[in-house]
């Protein structure tokens, strides 16, 4: 079982089932969002946490004090992604009786005082998250390690939980992609959906059939894309950035082959059984041309899928939404290719430090 | 329930939260505080002062039983006697009480008229200054005035003063005196117990009364609390903090209360005090008193830190002590710490950090029993290890092969190289092969094959020699008799030695046991005669030893043989397996195309010499032997060592092998056995384990291994270096030189070596003379002479002191470090002793009688035999300051003398009535006697043919 747990536990496979597991999730949202489902995935997390907790490894793992912040965070995830997916549910099934959704009944659209009923009740969580605070820093004390030595970095040296994420990103982009412009696209991405979406259904109530494409959408990019990678840096990752699944002892000396090819070499000597072209140009060409074909497609992907949001949305919301989005696919994309067929770059331009 | 309007929750029911969540969060500050104040240091310093308590009563104990009740009582009563006595006169007393009161007031308040006097003074000088300065004339001339009157004032108030501190301690002295008796009487009840009442105060300091409490309770504890964290800061000794090296902060003695207090030798760690507290460390008149030196300039460690047990990184000596540790304070293996503490017996590894340019350390026995260990077994020769003073100058440690067939025969070379302990069960030279790494019947193939090709490449290349002496055969049992006397001993260990002989077990040179098998006869002879013939490099020295004598020799040492070996035939050459190897070693960055022609190019003679050639270079052979066609400077083929003390503990190999994660366990099981990292590994053939196995003893590889653990890459700051002065630095350098040629294995330079002594330990007098401040005995002159022409000076010791094979650099560097140790210049005053005072002759010539010097110095003076030096050579040898030293007391020089001690140290007359018995006087004269009858040369030396 375990080992098992280990095998399906490798970013391919893992990202692989996330995937399939997600579409189905969509299809089937009515379920996910019903009360029996939110029983069945509370217990089998926690019936799975217990078995695995008995496991030396998983445990020294689970229980160091720089992941237990994650783990309550993954809990507080799960949960409030199923609460507001019960929600959404909910309303669906009444606004599809033709009644309005919870949020929009009479006695739900009474105002109540901000005191006591809003500074007061903020009063309590402060005071609770400073208990919490306290106990934790009393049970888990904050190591004291050896001052920092730039010549002999920790291994594995990670970076803080929440740019997990981002660091596992590394695997497969240069740093100037996933350090820079991703991080960046995320941010700008992110400010500019207000300006992109809209739709106002959805406001001030819980909905899933209404907002389809907007909300599938998110969570994807943040279940399947943020959080996934944030738990495989977290927990999978070990020595020398080697992956290690939840019951796999870190050993430092754990070698694993890994030798990835450019999209040139791949084109130019495995297909054509030539050598490089001493040009640049010419031997990133297929790189390049893929590249610009992939920003390109919009009008494709207008043409079949697109044409109502374009209707709606007006050419630039539209356009601005296709590239963020094609942005945010070039992830898995990318993700694949390294599983598939080794890739390390599509267009590998050290000349000009530009490497994707 | 029923919501009132304009509210979302009951009120009543928010108000219970919030009273339970303050409830819940008071307790959790309460929590936070206390885990904030205990701290397991608190528990230590508490317990200290439980023993501090025991301790001081112990001593109240002793104390009383030293008092003597009598004295006490008496002293009682001379103290009731003075009371009654001053109280008769108790009138006259309260007037002189209230005399002295009137009379301190007076000087009070005359004090403080005083000073605002002087204060006025010295304001209007600026003033006056001030104006002089602005050329304020009409404010110069008011304020000079002032300053003028207020000058007069000040004389008239500080003559007043004056007298009113008269009247005072005239007052003073009058109660005194009419209190004379009871100061007395007091003082003497004091010496009697006031030790005690000492002791019973500090005893009282270590009560934990409500002060004690209040002063160390929470939230007042940082005002002054008596339990604290208590630190040195070192300046001596940097931390490396990557950007900047800052002083080191010890805090150890938070916890090590009673470190730097002697008394407390017989309590349990953390309470004891620190071993040879006075000469060697912590105590303040120490060479490293703990103010300046801190704990971790020796013992390693995270000094800083005062967590837990842990946090310091105490390292456990043993496994046993490792268990208890795992008990009592769940002891684990540091983690990313670059320098744990030292274990105990490797706390000396710290010495070098700092005393870098010393080559032996007279505190240090187990540093430099490590360090001679690294010398004898040669490690240098394949690891190099830098900035060790004197080893650069170290010979390699092999013998040279560039003669060898002369010595010995092939089938000897071969069977040696493949097992050099079955020759010699002490042998230096490591075995190579046949470890648990190579033992597999494939690579023993291939290993066969290097050997055989190792020693046809060296037979290739060795010179011919031939002996210039014939083995004629001798007396095996003189032969016997002269190896244990002479002094072979004192670097060879032989075998078949007669008690006490066989206690010396010297390890510089190597362990003859079975020559016979070993070497030609005739080359013996000729190596015995004269060694530098053979090998001109050798250290090896001629012992000026007769035709007749080298013969004896030689047949006692060949009598011994080693049958088992000698009938070991070695298996010739595996052509296949020569080839294979070669086609690996040419293949390494060519096809196996052009391998092959590369190969079919050679002779089958070329492919067995390049081979050799290949694996001598591969197995590191020329770093410790010189052979030919092999450079000179060729870079040695083990990994330095000069930082080994540093190296990150994760950089450590530890294979498949079970050990405990630390330098000094990797560096102990490395030693042990060298191969065992490769267990478990599919290593192919040309990358296994090279390091051979040594076979050293469990103490040998502990001595190793404290000395490699001190290696560290520290940089020490100058202030904490043992910086030596010029000349002391030279010493070393001779020092090197003595270690070199093993003077210390015969001679005891100073508290340094004499290892064949133990062989005369009846009599001291019938070894090497031990060298005493050897630079202030002779002079410059006739030490240089006699290392070059060894000349007789105590006729009746057998052991000889050889001639060696010296450069002349090595003499000068030998002289400047006996004389530097002595603190000794080069030129003698001569003069001064070859003057007589009137009657001063006479007076000596009566001493030389009286003392009868000639009983034992009978040489010159009649034909007996002597028992002391021949003093007619003494003027050209010894310094007369040192003749005298040597006369006033010869045993405090060299303790086993049997030369009187006719002035008792310079206290008593030797001879009555000579020279108004002045011992000082008389020394001299003798001293003079003996340099006047003193020849103007050295003896004849030695005939160096021994003829």
């Amino acid at each position: 079982m375990k080992e098992l747990i280990n095998f399906l536990s490798i970013p391919q496979y893992a990202f692989t089932s996330l995937l399939i597991l997600f579409f189905i999730g969509i299809k089937k949202i009515d379920f996910v969002g019903s009360k029996k489902f939110g029983k069945i995935l509370f217990w089998g997390t926690i019936i799975f946490f217990l078995w695995a907790m008995t496991d030396s490894v998983f445990f020294a793992t689970i229980s160091w004090p720089d992941n237990i912040p994650i783990g309550i965070l993954i809990a507080i995830v799960l949960w409030s992604t199923w609460f507001s997916i019960h929600k959404a549910v909910e309303n669906d099934a009444r606004i599809a009786k033709g009644e309005p959704p919870i949020e929009g009944t009479p006695e739900n659209r009474e105002k109540v005082w901000t005191w006591p009923n809003l500074v007061y009740t903020e009063l309590f969580a402060i005071i609770a998250c400073t208990i919490f605070l306290v106990v934790w820093a009393i049970l888990f004390k904050a190591p004291l390690e050896e001052p920092a030595n730039p010549t002999w970095a920790p291994n594995p040296a990670k970076a803080p939980w929440y740019f997990l994420g981002l660091q596992e990103m590394l695997v497969y982009f240069d740093p100037w992609l996933a350090g820079v412009v991703l991080p960046g696209m995320i941010i700008v991405g992110l400010c500019a959906i207000p300006y992109i979406d809209i739709n106002p259904l959805g406001n001030g109530y819980y909905t899933f059939k209404q907002r389809k494409f907007a909300i599938t959408t998110f969570l994807f990019g943040w279940l399947v894309l943020w959080i996934f990678l944030i738990i495989v840096g977290t927990f999978l990752r070990g020595p020398n950035w080697t992956f290690y699944g939840p019951f796999e002892f870190w050993d430092h000396h754990k070698v694993v082959a890994e030798n990835n090819i450019n999209l040139s070499e791949i084109f130019w000597i495995k297909l054509l059984n030539v050598g490089l072209p001493q040009n640049i140009f010419l031997r990133e060409i297929l790189g390049i041309l893929g590249t610009i074909g992939y920003f390109a497609s919009v009008p494709l992907i207008t043409k079949y899928w697109g044409k109502n949001y374009l209707k709606r949305m007006g050419n630039i919301r539209y356009y601005l939404m296709i590239g963020l989005m094609l942005v945010m696919m070039s992830l898995p994309i990318k993700m694949y290719l390294r599983w598939l067929i080794n890739l390390k770059y599509i267009v590998f331009m050290p000349e000009f430090e530009f490497n994707i | 329930m029923k919501r009132e309007p304009g509210m979302a929750y009951n009120m009543k029911t928010l108000n219970k939260v919030f009273a339970v969540l303050s409830i819940v969060f008071m307790f959790a500050t309460v929590w936070m505080v206390l885990d904030d104040y205990i701290r397991p240091w608190k528990a230590v310093q508490v317990k200290a002062l439980e023993i501090k308590k025991k301790v001081l009563l112990e001593k109240v104990k002793a104390e009383e039983t030293s008092i003597d009740g009598e004295k006490v009582k008496a002293a009682q009563e001379a103290i009731v006697a003075a009371e009654a006595e001053i109280a008769k006169n108790e009138e006259n007393l309260k007037e002189l009480n209230s005399k002295l009161s009137k009379a301190v007031k007076a000087v009070y308040v005359q004090n403080m008229y005083k000073g605002v006097v002087t204060s006025q003074k010295n304001a209007t000088q600026y003033k006056f200054e001030h104006a002089e300065d602005a050329k304020d004339k009409s404010g110069a001339k008011k304020y000079k005035a002032k300053f003028d009157e207020l000058v007069e004032t000040e004389k008239v108030a500080v003559d007043e003063l004056k007298a009113y501190q008269q009247t005072e301690s005239q007052v003073r002295a009058e109660i005194t005196k009419s209190e004379e008796a009871l100061i007395k009487a007091k003082k003497e009840m004091d010496d009697l117990v006031g030790a005690k009442e000492r002791l019973l105060t500090a005893i009282a300091q270590t009560d934990k009364n409500p002060v004690w409490l209040l002063r160390n309770s929470p939230f007042i504890d940082y005002l002054d609390p008596t339990v604290k964290i208590t630190q040195y800061v070192i300046n001596k000794v940097h931390d490396d903090r990557y950007f900047q090296a800052v002083p080191r902060v010890d805090r150890c003695t938070t916890c090590h209360v009673f470190i730097d207090q002697k008394g407390f030798e017989d309590q349990p760690q953390p309470y004891k005090t620190h071993p040879n507290i006075d000469a060697l460390a912590v105590g303040e008149n120490s060479a490293h008193p703990i103010k300046e030196f801190g704990c971790t300039s020796c013992h390693q460690g995270e000094g800083h830190r005062v967590n837990d047990f842990n946090a310091v990184v105490h390292t456990p000596r043993n496994e046993e002590q490792k268990k208890e540790w795992m008990e009592k304070y769940h002891w684990h293996e540091p983690h990313k710490i670059p320098q744990p503490m030292y274990r105990t017996q490797d706390t000396e590894a710290a010495c070098i950090k700092c005393h870098k340019d010393e080559v032996r350390l007279s505190f240090a026995p187990r540093h430099n029993e490590g360090r001679e260990l690294i010398e004898t077994y040669g490690c240098y020769g394949c690891h190099k290890i830098d900035g060790i003073a004197g080893w650069k100058e170290l010979p390699k440690p092999g013998p040279s092969l560039a003669k060898i067939k002369g010595k010995t025969n092939k089938e000897f070379l071969k069977n040696w190289i493949w097992s050099p302990h079955t020759y010699n069960p002490k042998s230096k030279m490591p075995a190579f092969f046949n470890q648990a790494n190579n033992s597999n019947a494939e690579f023993q193939r291939l290993n066969i094959a290097e050997v055989n090709s190792m020693a046809e490449y060296i037979w290739s290349k060795s010179a011919d020699y031939a002996p210039f002496k014939k083995f004629e055969g001798g007396n095996k049992e003189k032969g016997k008799q002269l190896v244990q006397t002479i002094g072979c001993l004192g670097c060879h260990e032989i075998a078949g030695v007669d008690a006490p002989y066989d206690s010396v077990k010297a390890k510089k040179a190597s362990y003859l046991s079975a020559i016979g098998s070993k070497v030609n006869p005739d080359w013996l002879v000729s190596w015995l005669k004269k060694p530098s013939h053979y090998d001109p490099t050798t250290i090896m020295p001629s012992f000026r030893l007769s035709d007749r004598d080298a013969n004896d020799i030689a047949s006692y040492l060949l009598s011994f043989k080693n049958t088992k070996f000698e009938q070991m035939e070695f298996t010739s050459l595996d052509k296949q397996a020569r080839d294979e190897l070669l086609l690996e070693y040419f293949s390494q960055f060519d096809t196996m195309e052009t391998a092959n022609a590369n190969l079919a190019k050679l002779s089958d003679e070329e492919r067995t010499h390049e081979l050799g050639y290949r694996s001598i270079g591969k197995y590191g052979c020329y770093s410790c032997h010189n052979i030919q066609g092999f450079e000179p400077d060729r870079a040695p083929i083990g990994p330095e060592l000069t930082k080994v003390g540093s190296k990150p503990v994760e950089q450590f190999g530890f294979g498949h092998q079970k050990i405990e994660h630390s330098r000094h366990a990797w560096i102990e099981a490395h030693l042990e056995q060298p191969s065992r990292w490769d267990i478990g590994v599919p290593k192919p053939f040309k990358d296994l384990t090279k390091m051979p196995n040594f076979y050293l003893e469990k103490e040998e590889i502990q001595a190793i291994t404290t000395y490699l653990v001190g290696l560290v890459g520290d940089k020490v700051p100058l202030l904490g270096q043992n910086r030596l002065s010029a000349n002391k630095k030279l010493a070393q350098e001779g020092k090197a030189v003595a270690v070199k040629y093993n003077c210390q294995g015969c001679h005891k330079i100073d508290d340094w070596g004499g290892y064949i002594t133990k062989a005369y330990e009846d009599d001291l007098n019938q070894g090497p003379p031990y060298l005493v401040k050897e630079g202030h005995r002779v002079q410059t002159d006739w030490l240089y002479d006699f290392l070059r022409n060894v000349h007789p000076i105590r006729s009746y010791v057998k052991v000889r002191m050889p001639t060696f094979n010296f450069s002349t650099d090595e003499i000068n560097k030998l002289i400047a470090y006996f004389q530097a140790d002595a603190d000794q210049g080069t030129f003698v005053e001569m003069d001064e002793y070859l003057t007589w005072e009137p009657g001063e002759k006479e007076a000596a010539k009566k001493l030389w009688n009286d003392l009868a010097c000639v009983t034992c110095h009978t040489g010159g003076f009649n034909n007996e035999t002597p028992q002391a030096p021949n003093l007619h050579f003494a003027k050209k040898r010894l310094r007369p300051t040192w003749i005298q030293k040597w006369l006033t007391n010869p045993s405090a020089m060299m303790e086993y003398t049997v030369m009187p001690n006719f002035w008792e140290n310079g206290t008593i007359s030797a001879s009555e009535g000579v020279l108004g018995d002045d011992p000082q006087r008389q020394i001299r004269a003798l001293t003079k006697y003996i340099l006047e009858f003193s020849y103007d040369r050295n003896p004849q030396p030695w005939p160096k043919d021994g003829q």
